[in-house]
């Protein structure tokens, strides 16, 4: 693949965010000399040891103070967000051993969707709360699967595909009523929307670096004191025997950077990208017709916005948009390998026709001005080049005397 | 992202004959909204030559497909319908320098939608030779009944097999798994018709009966019927229990895992159990769900793991 498919690197437009982001500088800054001079591992008991135990100990405290932890010992580092989904989700049935249903929704990330499904294999029973079509669940629905089998609620504080903002600090009261262990995902919540841990009764929270400007593989899993916890990976005492392997100090010292840099920024996303996102978002409703604003438009992360443009499909419009150096996302069948459209889409019922061209613009605090005005600048012109190739949209177009089907984009024909 | 060709990229932005044509005499509508992809064909064919003198296409779907739309109008166009009708979906991928294997199946919905105008052009309504039943490869539309076909006349025992010989799950691999599960199917019946399954241990078949001129079937020595002693049979929960544990039974996944009915001493469900389910953490699943199974027959009832 050359160079100029890659989004003209960091000269390009990148809203892609909720995907992954772009490292901060001061991060990568911060993290150079544990790759160098600090190479020692955090348990030696020598001169090479202690810097980094104390550089690891300052991370701890800076992702605590970022999600509000009463105290750095309830973090623990992980690899992935993926790897603390797993946590939470094992460890609550291990710890529980008379409990045996886990109560989620149909909108969460794979991490907990996929590990879900695993799990129903092996005996435990898994309820999945609805959605409506703006992709909101109900408490009340909520509460009405709770009970003394439940090993553990797990809801997600925001989603990826629509940028809905679930209301965990609820969720979590309801579970504490009933006793049940509360654990959200909030990798697309943390940075964007105010999260305080301690406010709420919320035993683990999950979340990873990479969606807030540090690397990939690092991830953290807030265990609230006093929850009961078996480790996911065993072989070592680190984090105070809850996580094994030798800490990974270069990142652990990055994501400490990430989040003080996102606590900063948290104003900026809800100010000035919150105007970005809104710009983009009405801009394109004035100059598209036929596409609509997917997710509940009220109750959103301040930086994403998923829209459906009916009659065309959602690679296509990726790849013109990669030719202008535009990244986003998309949740169509074709762009990814599942040749079904997401399933945040599916639950949602949201119709075939819009489905499979639905994309996902996610800004972050790099997003400028420049970037949105030339989305809005060129996306007029790919959907309409991409309807003017399209069987499903007749608009100006002559009909043929000869054809014997219609092409019905609210049919529910399959013809493979 | 996938990695396209040159070849394709230029097809996607640039489509050649991309255009409805309003007096085409060959229609082809292949695909639908709820596949992602759907494909108009367009022809104009002489109908003293039979050569194809224009053709083009609309259609909805990724990149490749249009791609491959654009580039069947382009290698059908002047050919004689016979000629066209030569062209395999590989010749159109090839055309394109390739199609990353998960897309394969855009250049088949090309072929089938040159299929379907021809039907058109001769005034038939185009039923797709799909009497192949479910469809377990998308990436090459190839579906159940064909599979078990291939896997039945020619013995096939590996998923490489079934690929070599019907394409299925050569693109993205993801039905690997259900072709697993269909060539053990087809196995379950050549076993039944005496064919034995290289390198398997004969599968034992529990309550299937069949009249067969070869010798009865080996006795597995699970589904050996089980001696009780006279205190269990007697129980009044005899029969309600060992019709629990045969649901129950029922229910386990296929992987050797059973619980087994040792007997009754007094409320107290004596069991065995075997495989996975009785296995670290599972065990304890089974039990608890046994025990509610049982306490559903009868509330006084209770597990017991000897």
């Amino acid at each position: 693949m050359d160079s100029k498919n890659l989004g003209e690197g960091l000269g390009g437009t990148y809203l892609d965010n909720n995907a992954t982001s772009r490292i901060a500088p001061e991060v990568v800054e911060a993290m150079m000399p544990y790759f160098t001079t600090y190479y020692g591992n955090a348990s030696s008991q020598h001169g090479y040891g202690l810097p980094v135990d104390r550089a690891i100990a300052k991370a701890r405290e800076q992702v605590a103070d970022f999600i509000g932890a009463a105290y750095p010992d309830e973090i623990i580092f992980t690899s992935c967000a993926s790897e603390s989904d797993n946590t939470a989700l094992w460890t609550s049935l291990w710890t529980q051993k008379n409990k045996n249903e886990i109560v989620t929704t149909k909108v969460e990330h794979p991490a907990i969707m996929d590990t879900c499904a695993f799990l129903s294999t092996h005996g435990v029973k898994v309820h999945y709360l609805d959605v409506n079509r703006q992709g909101d669940i109900e408490s009340d629905k909520f509460e009405a699967l709770l009970n003394e089998r439940t090993a553990l609620a797990s809801i997600m504080w925001a989603n990826n595909e629509t940028g809905n903002v679930y209301q965990v600090p609820q969720l979590a009261e309801i579970a504490a009523k009933h006793h049940v262990v509360f654990h959200t995902d909030a990798v697309q919540a943390v940075g964007k929307i105010p999260v305080c841990v301690k406010d709420y009764p919320i035993n683990m929270l999950s979340f990873s670096g990479h969606k807030i400007h540090a690397p990939k593989g690092i991830g953290v899993l807030y265990v609230r004191r006093g929850t009961r916890f078996i480790p996911f990976i065993h072989g070592g005492h680190q984090e105070r025997g809850r996580r094994a392997g030798t800490e990974n100090v270069p990142y652990i010292v990055g994501l400490g950077v990430a989040c003080e840099l996102a606590k900063a920024h948290m104003d900026e996303l809800n100010t000035r990208v919150r105007a970005l996102r809104d710009k983009l978002e009405q801009g394109i409703l004035a100059t598209i017709p036929e596409c609509m604003v997917m997710g509940d438009e009220g109750h959103r992360t301040p930086n994403t916005l998923n829209i459906a443009f009916k009659y065309v499909e959602g690679e296509a419009i990726l790849l013109m948009l990669n030719e202008y150096g535009i990244a986003a996302s998309s949740g169509s069948a074709c762009s990814s390998e599942s040749l079904e459209p997401s399933h945040v889409m599916q639950a949602m019922e949201i119709p075939f026709s819009a489905a499979h061209g639905t994309i996902r613009f996610s800004l972050s605090r790099y997003t400028t001005q420049a970037d949105i005005d030339k989305t809005l600048q060129v996306l007029p012109g790919i959907i309409a080049r991409l309807r003017e190739l399209s069987p499903y949209w007749n608009q100006n177009k002559p009909t043929i005397a000869q054809a014997d089907h219609v092409f019905d984009p609210d049919s529910q024909e399959v013809r493979a | 992202m996938w990695d396209y060709s040159d070849k394709v990229k230029d097809h996607f932005l640039h489509p050649r004959n991309a255009r409805v044509m309003a007096d085409a005499n060959a229609v082809g509508d292949v695909g639908s909204i709820i596949c992602g992809d759907a494909l108009r064909l367009m022809l104009k064919i002489n109908p003293v030559t039979n050569v194809i003198e224009d053709a083009s296409f609309q259609t909805y779907g990724c990149g490749s497909a249009i791609a491959s739309s654009s580039a069947l109008t382009e290698m059908i166009k002047g050919k004689t319908v016979e000629e066209a009708q030569k062209i395999t979906n590989q010749d159109i991928a090839d055309y394109l320098d390739g199609l990353p294997p998960e897309k394969m199946h855009c250049s088949v919905m090309g072929r089938e939608a040159l299929d379907a105008a021809v039907a058109n052009y001769h005034g038939k309504s185009y039923e797709q030779a799909h009497d192949d039943g479910e469809i377990v490869c998308h990436c090459f539309g190839v579906g159940i009944n064909k599979i078990k076909k291939a896997v039945w006349e020619n013995h096939l025992t590996t998923v490489e097999e079934v690929t070599n010989y019907t394409k299925a799950g050569g693109g993205c691999q993801s039905c690997h798994m259900r072709i697993e599960e269909i060539i053990d199917e087809v196995w379950m019946d050549l076993e039944k018709c005496g064919v034995a399954r290289p390198g398997f241990v004969p599968t034992p078949l529990e309550g299937i009966k069949i009249a067969t001129s070869t010798a009865p079937a080996p006795a597995s020595a699970q589904s050996a019927p089980a001696a009780f002693d006279s205190k269990s049979e007697a129980s009044p929960y005899f029969a309600q229990v060992k019709a629990v544990l045969q649901t129950f039974n029922d229910g386990l996944p296929a992987d050797g895992s059973e619980v087994v009915f040792v007997g009754i001493d007094g409320t107290t469900v004596q069991v065995k159990l075997e495989g996975p389910a009785g296995e670290g953490m599972m065990a304890e699943m089974t039990l608890t769900f046994l025990d509610k199974k049982l306490k559903e027959a009868a509330a006084e009832l209770a597990v017991k793991r000897v």
